[in-house]
Formats: C-alpha cells, sequence, structure tokens
C-alpha cells in the first residue's frame, strides 16, 4: 500500500547522518523538522545522529518501521533491503542511484525481486523523495515542507523536479504531495495517480513526465480518475529514421502520439511550466464552469482586449450579456465606460464599482466564468477590488451554481499587497491576461474531459 | 518484418470490410486484356512485386489504359521493371479500376511502443507531408471518436462540401477508421497507410495502399 509510504507511523532513515550537506543528512532533518511519528536514523558508525539514537542495523530498531528511507552506498542497498524485508518494514523510498538509470538493468531487477518477495512497495530508486504536506512527512531532500494546498505534483526529472518544488515553495503556492518517481521500478504513474485519485487531500495532479512505462494502463488509469490531470510531457523526440515506409509513420513521431493519448485519456497536455502550475492553481481553487462563455471586466480596454484575443485563440466565448446585466452595469459604471462584454470601467476602479459589477456578472445566465483585470496606475489603488473580488467570492461560494473568477492584477509594483489579499482569498493571480485565459480554458478543458471523455462511475 | 504488396494490403482491407477497388493480378498479357475486360476500362496497371514499393518511381505505372491497349501496356511494364530492377521478384501486373472522382483521404497505422498504436486520419494524396491536416488517435476507437476525428482536421469543412464541390461520405469515412483501428492489433501492423482513400458521396474506397507487418 502507496499510504504506508505517504502516511507512516514510523520512518527510519537509513544511512542517516550528522553532516547536513550530505543526503542521509539532509533529509533526517528534513523529517524532523515536521513529522510527528517516530524517526530512527541507522548509522553503524554512530552512536547519535543529530539528537537521536542511532541503529547499527534496521533490524535493531526495538519498534515497528512502516516506511524505510535508504540513502546507503550502490553496494549494500540489496541487502539494506534485504534486512528492511525482514523487519517487515512496508514501504521504500530508495534514494540510492547506480541502477537503469546508469545501464545497470540487472541491479535493478535484483532490487525489484527482493522488494517483492518481502511484500513491499518501493518508490525508485534513484528517486528524491517524497513529500507529503498533510502529514508533515518530508522525506527527500527538497529544502522545507511547502505550504499547505491541493496541487499533488508527479515529477520524473531529478533536478528540474526538485528546482520545481522549490519554487513552488518559494512561491507560496499551495502543495499536498511531491513525488520524484525516479526508475519506477516497481511503482510508476499508474500507482501515483489511483492513489492520488482517493487521496482526499488531492485536488489535482501536476505532472511532469519524461515518459511512461505502461502506456495503455496509464490511459485506463487516467480515464478513470476524475480529479484534474495536468502534465507537461518533454522530450518531444525527433520524427522516425530518414528511410520511413509509410507517410503515417513519417508523420506520427511519439509526440503526435502522446499528445492524441493523453486527449483520449482526459489528461491536460500543456507546453510550459508555466502553463503545468497556472492551471494547477486554477483547479485547485477555482470551481468549474458550466460552460465557454465568459465575461472579461477591466479598468483598462487594453488589458482586456489581450484577454479577449487569447479567448480566441483558446476558443473561449465572449460571451453577450443580458439586457438585464448590462443595464445593472449602465447604472454602476460611469456614463462613457462599456457595458458590452469586455466591459471596460474606463479607468474607474473602486470596491463598489468592482463588487456590483462582478456580481451583476455572476448572476447572468449567459456567463460561465469571469476574468476580473486590475490595471495598476499611479492613481488606483489595488486593495479595494481585491478586497471587492474576495468579499464577492465567499458570498458565491455560499450559493448554488457559482462560477469560476479568475483574477488578475496588473504591474507588479504597488500591487503586491492586493496580490496578497487575492492568494490568502484563494484567488490564483496571473500577472498577464494571457494566462488568466490559459488557466481557464484549463478549466473548461476538464469540464469537457468529464463529460466527453471520463469514465463515469456507476454507468 | 514483412512488406506487404499493393494488392496483399487491399486484400487484408477488404477482410475487415473496407471497401477497395475491383483489381486482379495479371501473368500475361492475355490475362491482362481479360481482367481489363472485366473490371471495365480505361484501368490502371501496376507493377506488383515485394521489392518494389514506390511503384511509379521506377516507372512501374501506367494510368488509363484501354481494353486494346492491356496486352502491350503489359509487356511493355515488364520489359521497363527488368531494365532498372533487374532483380526485383515480380508477382505480376495488377490490373486495377481506375481511380473514382472524390476526395483524397489518408487513413494510417503505426505501431507504438507506448500506447499501442496510433492512427491518423486527414487529407490525403501526394502532398500529405507537407500540409500535414492530420488527427490522431490511439487505437482501440469507435465510431463516435472516428467522427470526432474528422471533424478535427482543417480541411474538415472541404468535407462537408464548399463552393460546388460534392461532399464526403463521413459515416462511410468513419467507418473505415473503425475498422482500420480493429485489424491494428489482430494484424500485427508496423505501418500501413491507405492513401489515397477516396470519398465521395456514395461511399470510401481504398486506392491505394501498403502496410508492413510482422511475421
Amino acid at each position: 500500500m502507496l499510504s504506508s509510504i505517504f502516511e507512516p507511523e514510523s520512518v527510519a532513515v537509513i544511512g542517516a547522518s550528522n553532516n547536513e550537506t550530505k543526503w542521509g543528512g539532509r533529509i533526517l532533518k528534513n523529517l524532523l523538522s515536521g513529522f510527528a511519528g517516530k524517526i530512527y536514523p541507522v548509522n553503524p558508525k554512530e552512536t547519535i545522529v543529530q539528537g537521536l539514537d542511532s541503529f547499527p542495523s534496521v533490524l535493531d530498531i526495538p519498534g515497528m518501521v512502516e516506511l524505510a528511507v535508504v540513502v546507503v552506498p550502490y553496494a549494500i542497498v540489496h541487502s539494506i533491503v534485504e534486512e528492511c524485508g525482514k523487519k517487515k518494514v512496508k514501504g521504500l523510498v530508495v534514494i540510492t542511484a547506480g541502477f537503469g538509470e546508469a545501464g545497470n538493468e540487472s541491479g535493478e531487477i535484483e532490487l525489484v525481486s527482493i522488494v517483492r518477495k518481502y511484500g513491499m512497495r518501493m518508490i525508485g530508486p534513484n528517486t528524491l523523495g517524497i513529500v507529503n504536506e498533510r502529514a508533515r512527512l518530508n522525506a527527500s531532500i527538497i529544502g522545507r515542507l511547502p505550504k499547505p494546498g491541493y496541487i499533488s505534483f508527479i515529477t520524473q526529472s531529478g533536478s528540474l523536479g526538485l528546482a520545481l518544488a522549490e519554487w513552488t515553495i518559494a512561491t507560496e503556492m499551495g502543495l499536498c504531495k511531491v513525488i520524484s518517481t525516479g526508475n519506477k521500478a516497481q511503482t510508476d504513474d499508474v500507482d501515483f495517480i489511483e492513489y492520488l485519485s482517493d487521496d482526499p487531500s488531492t485536488g489535482v495532479i501536476a505532472m511532469y513526465v519524461e515518459g511512461i512505462k505502461q502506456g495503455r494502463k496509464f490511459l485506463d488509469a487516467a480515464r478513470n480518475i476524475s480529479k484534474p490531470i495536468v502534465a507537461i510531457k518533454t522530450g518531444r523526440s525527433k520524427r522516425g529514421a530518414k528511410a520511413v515506409f509509410s507517410h503515417t509513420g513519417s508523420i506520427a513521431g511519439s509526440d503526435e502520439v502522446y499528445s492524441a493519448a493523453f486527449n483520449q485519456a482526459g489528461i491536460l497536455r500543456v507546453d510550459t511550466i508555466d502553463e503545468l502550475f497556472d492551471a494547477a492553481l486554477a483547479f485547485s481553487c477555482q470551481p468549474l464552469p458550466r460552460g465557454n462563455n465568459v465575461a472579461i471586466f477591466s479598468n483598462g480596454g487594453g488589458a482586456s482586449i489581450v484577454a479577449a484575443d487569447e479567448c480566441e485563440r483558446q476558443g473561449i466565448n465572449i460571451t453577450d450579456l443580458t439586457e438585464e446585466t448590462r443595464e445593472k452595469i449602465r447604472k454602476i459604471l460611469p456614463e462613457f465606460a462599456s457595458v458590452s462584454n469586455p466591459i471596460d470601467t474606463a479607468g474607474t476602479v473602486s470596491f463598489k464599482i468592482y463588487n456590483d459589477s462582478i456580481k451583476a456578472l455572476h448572476n447572468d445566465p449567459n456567463v460561465d466564468a469571469i476574468i476580473v483585470i486590475y490595471v495598476h496606475t499611479m492613481i488606483s489603488n489595488a486593495m479595494p477590488p481585491a478586497e471587492a473580488v474576495v468579499e464577492m467570492k465567499q458570498k458565491c461560494d455560499r450559493e448554488k451554481g457559482k462560477k469560476p473568477i479568475i483574477a488578475c492584477w496588473m504591474g507588479g509594483l504597488g500591487t503586491e499587497e492586493g496580490v496578497d489579499l487575492l492568494k490568502s482569498g484563494c484567488f490564483p493571480n496571473y500577472p498577464v491576461p494571457e494566462r488568466a485565459v490559459k488557466a481557464l480554458s484549463a478549466l473548461i478543458k476538464h469540464r469537457e474531459f468529464l463529460e466527453k471523455v471520463k469514465i463515469r462511475k456507476g454507468d | 518484418m514483412k512488406i506487404l504488396t499493393e494488392h496483399e494490403a487491399k486484400k487484408l482491407l477488404s477482410k475487415y470490410g473496407i471497401p477497395v477497388t475491383k483489381e486482379s493480378i495479371a501473368n500475361s498479357p492475355d490475362e491482362a486484356f481479360a481482367i481489363a475486360s472485366q473490371i471495365g476500362t480505361p484501368v490502371a496497371m501496376k507493377i506488383s512485386s515485394p521489392d518494389i514499393s514506390h511503384k511509379s518511381d521506377v516507372g512501374g505505372v501506367v494510368l488509363n489504359v484501354s481494353a486494346h491497349e492491356a496486352r502491350s501496356t503489359y509487356d511493355k511494364i515488364i520489359s521497363q521493371i527488368k531494365k532498372v530492377a533487374p532483380i526485383a521478384r515480380i508477382e505480376g501486373i495488377l490490373v486495377q479500376q481506375m481511380a473514382l472522382q472524390g476526395h483524397e483521404l489518408i487513413v494510417g497505422l503505426k505501431k507504438d511502443a507506448q500506447f499501442g498504436h496510433a492512427l491518423m486520419f486527414g487529407l490525403g494524396g501526394i502532398f500529405v507531408e507537407i500540409y500535414k491536416d492530420v488527427s490522431f488517435r490511439v487505437v482501440p476507437i469507435e465510431k463516435r471518436e472516428a467522427l470526432d476525428m474528422i471533424s478535427q482536421i482543417k480541411g474538415y469543412p472541404i468535407l462537408k462540401g464548399i463552393r460546388g464541390r460534392k461532399p464526403a461520405n463521413i459515416e462511410a469515412i468513419a467507418q473505415v477508421i473503425v475498422s482500420v483501428s480493429q485489424m491494428a492489433e489482430k494484424e500485427n501492423i508496423i505501418e500501413l497507410d491507405i492513401n489515397p482513400l477516396i470519398a465521395n458521396e456514395t461511399g470510401a474506397v481504398a486506392v491505394d495502399a501498403r502496410a508492413m507487418i510482422e511475421n
């Protein structure tokens, strides 16, 4: 069970060190910084490691060990894992490298056979570890625990995955689980998305993928999961050899096939790292829209045109507002403002204008989603419109039929306070309109996946 | 790995209910005449050899042949091939119903290491690799998805009939796609092209096909 890995009661760090610049030291330190369960350092050369009694072997630990993090040299890794099996350890995170990734397939097969023999589950080898924020468990070399959130991140790349995980922490993006897959020797993406699908604290799965091991099984698993899966798949490989037999063979590179397969399984494929987290963030705190009709509200005409252009590219409809809504907005906005969609306040900014207008748009049956833009100027204040949006959302959340509201506070300098308020009100803020629109587009696509692709339970 | 001749590839397609051009292999000038008369002229005559996959590149294809030209065309193609490809094994000359009028499409398969088989649909003909107006799915797919695939290409409005051009029978194309999806695994296809698949108002017919299969 993967729950032994993510929600263990006790953890042994085999290869624990007093030296925090070594992986075995770093991981122990990370565990100590948050995890409330039992922690056992294992190191035959030390008696005390980072203030805890150290054990010569996992077999010497008096109590039960549910998870073992293995950070030992390759030469002894197999015997260490064998000992874990004898100790009835349930889950393993094997950090040690030098297996399939280094061309050593036989060493990996041997490792898996030991793991199987004792009925254990293993992540890795060659993983950077795992994080479960909910359990305050940081069994990885990622610097610190992320803020709590609903995004679970599966990454195949070691260093890039690490950098991305660190970056999400720096941007204070909330994460739930981080899984560095390593070589996927015994557990792979199929196991992870199935586990995360049943994990109540995961709202959206973000994936960094270089290759999928069991393609068909992976697609079936993804199709069965109603939670959104956003993936970046790298390695847009070269087309086949020069002497290609058929046109199909020549055009159908692996990248095209990946796109088709992901689409068929309801996995949202994105092209850039920005898009991956922009979409994940939107999923983690906004409801899905019923359709693809958007209203754009802005204090600046230019920004709303940029947003409208991106909507056009993404196939999102700039909807016609009902006469009733236009009448309401006409009364809210100054005389010279535009009351048809995209709505432009002609520079006027106030709590009341943003609050009343967004409320009117939210009540319009023609509107499925709202993009609210604030363009910062020397004479405007980013706070009142942010307060208006947050208050509106709180009100709407209590009502039925709530609609996604995507915020775009532009200008950077001078908007910090407003942006922080948005974040605390669970508003993903996108610094430019295109990113806001693409994030909304992800919500719309997932709604379509749910209708068309995903296998509905009970059907 | 085995490369099928056009005629063998089409027999495979027929097995899955995909309409193909009327055709038969002639092993003599007289047979060529008899087949041409039976199919109805004009016919296309093509070299059939497991060693020649690009038939027109070696002068192995003659189009619009009338019944009384069938015998001489037979001799002409054989002597041409003996000249340019003396070691090629010759199975005979494929005498074939001339291509129908309609939209030139492509339906193809490619075995994929990760996901099984990829199925491709798009505008076909000789410019397929220039325009690349195609859509992909991983097999197996059902009719609904086949229809979705067809509607996804940029040229879809052309298939629906624009500017006086007659529409293509979308249902018939979808049926071909579904049949190709069904044969992918059963026939151990490595690569397959139906190009062109010609579709008009009445149906869709595989006019040329090439296939590579696992033994």
